[in-house]
């Protein structure tokens, strides 16, 4: 890996996004335009909304998330995500990781916040 | 307002994107398109002015982005053209006039054609049948002429002699008609394979940006 690209935050993001998606349906089940909107409200994040739906798939596919269809109050039936149980899991385990490795590299790179 | 689905702009991204997809499996692949069309119809619910449809689509970002992105997460590589490609084009426009084995080179042509992973089925019809033979057909006029019936002009020369049978000679020349008939059809013989042939590499070029 040659440092300093921007494939590399590019890496980065993707694999982190996995996480905000899971974490976007901690609370509540959303359709995916619904989850494309919440997740462009946090800056950086997606580039392209699109391509939220192979990911999506893949999360499915893998048995972290579910879905169902249903009612849309204006037009076709909507389909809702939401998690499974190995999603949640999966989901908590990453929580804790990242707190872990954020401060780590925060404390390397000399970013980390005051406390 | 205008719905999702007649939208031109919409329609457009729509095609790039069935064309960006095909070496997709067919059941993801189906499955994908409806989801990007969904978020559309949703995006575009409330209003759809051009200038929305228009922040829809590129907010959705590129087609081949969505593609590759799909591509990625199912674990298999998005096919790009390569030397089986330009050989393919090659093969398909001269092929058949090699000195040894003609037909063969157009034969094989086609078969690496049909083989490949980066044209859809349209464009492998359009590579077979547009004018099977490439340029072979234009070649082939050019070395042997047909006579044509209809441009020719033909008298009839009645011989009489006195000691034997009544001779009647039919002569026939070409026409000038014949000429420009000839002309046209070659010019037609040899545009047909060449722009198939830049048809195939466009579209090639085009499924491996």
């Amino acid at each position: 890996m040659v440092v300093g690209r921007d494939e590399d935050v590019a890496q980065l993001r993707r694999g982190v996004l996995e996480y905000c998606v899971l974490a976007l349906l901690r609370e509540q089940e959303r359709y995916g335009f619904e989850l494309a909107r919440a997740l462009a409200e946090v800056d950086g994040l997606v580039t392209s909304e699109g391509t939220l739906y192979p990911l999506l798939a893949r999360l499915r596919r893998d048995g972290l998330l579910e879905t169902r269809w249903r009612e849309s109050p204006s037009g076709p039936p909507r389909r809702y995500y939401r998690l499974t149980a190995e999603g949640r899991a999966a989901l908590e385990r990453f929580r804790a990781e990242w707190t872990r490795f954020r401060d780590a590299v925060d404390h390397v790179l000399g970013t980390g916040r005051p406390r | 307002m205008t719905t999702a689905a007649s939208d031109p702009a919409v329609r457009r991204y729509l095609d790039e994107l069935r064309r960006a997809t095909q070496h997709l499996p067919h059941h993801r692949r189906d499955e994908l398109i409806e989801e990007i069309e969904a978020h559309i119809r949703e995006a575009l619910a409330t209003h759809a002015r051009e200038a929305d449809v228009r922040e829809v689509l590129e907010r959705l970002g590129d087609p081949h982005a969505i593609a590759d992105e799909e591509s990625r997460r199912l674990g298999i590589d998005r096919p790009r053209a390569g030397a089986h490609e330009w050989a393919a084009v090659v093969l398909l426009l001269v092929g058949g006039l090699l000195p040894i084995l003609p037909v063969v080179g157009w034969f094989v042509g086609f078969v690496l054609l049909w083989a490949s992973r980066v044209w859809s089925t349209r464009d492998k019809l359009i590579g077979t049948f547009v004018l099977p033979g490439g340029l072979v057909p234009a070649v082939s006029l050019l070395l042997f002429p047909p006579p044509i019936p209809v441009a020719q002009t033909c008298r009839s020369v009645t011989r009489m002699r006195e000691d034997g049978p009544t001779i009647v000679l039919t002569l026939c020349e070409q026409s000038p008609m014949a000429g420009i008939l000839a002309t046209a059809a070659l010019i037609v013989l040899v545009l047909l394979p060449v722009l198939t042939a830049a048809y195939l590499v466009r579209r090639a070029l085009a499924a491996s940006r």
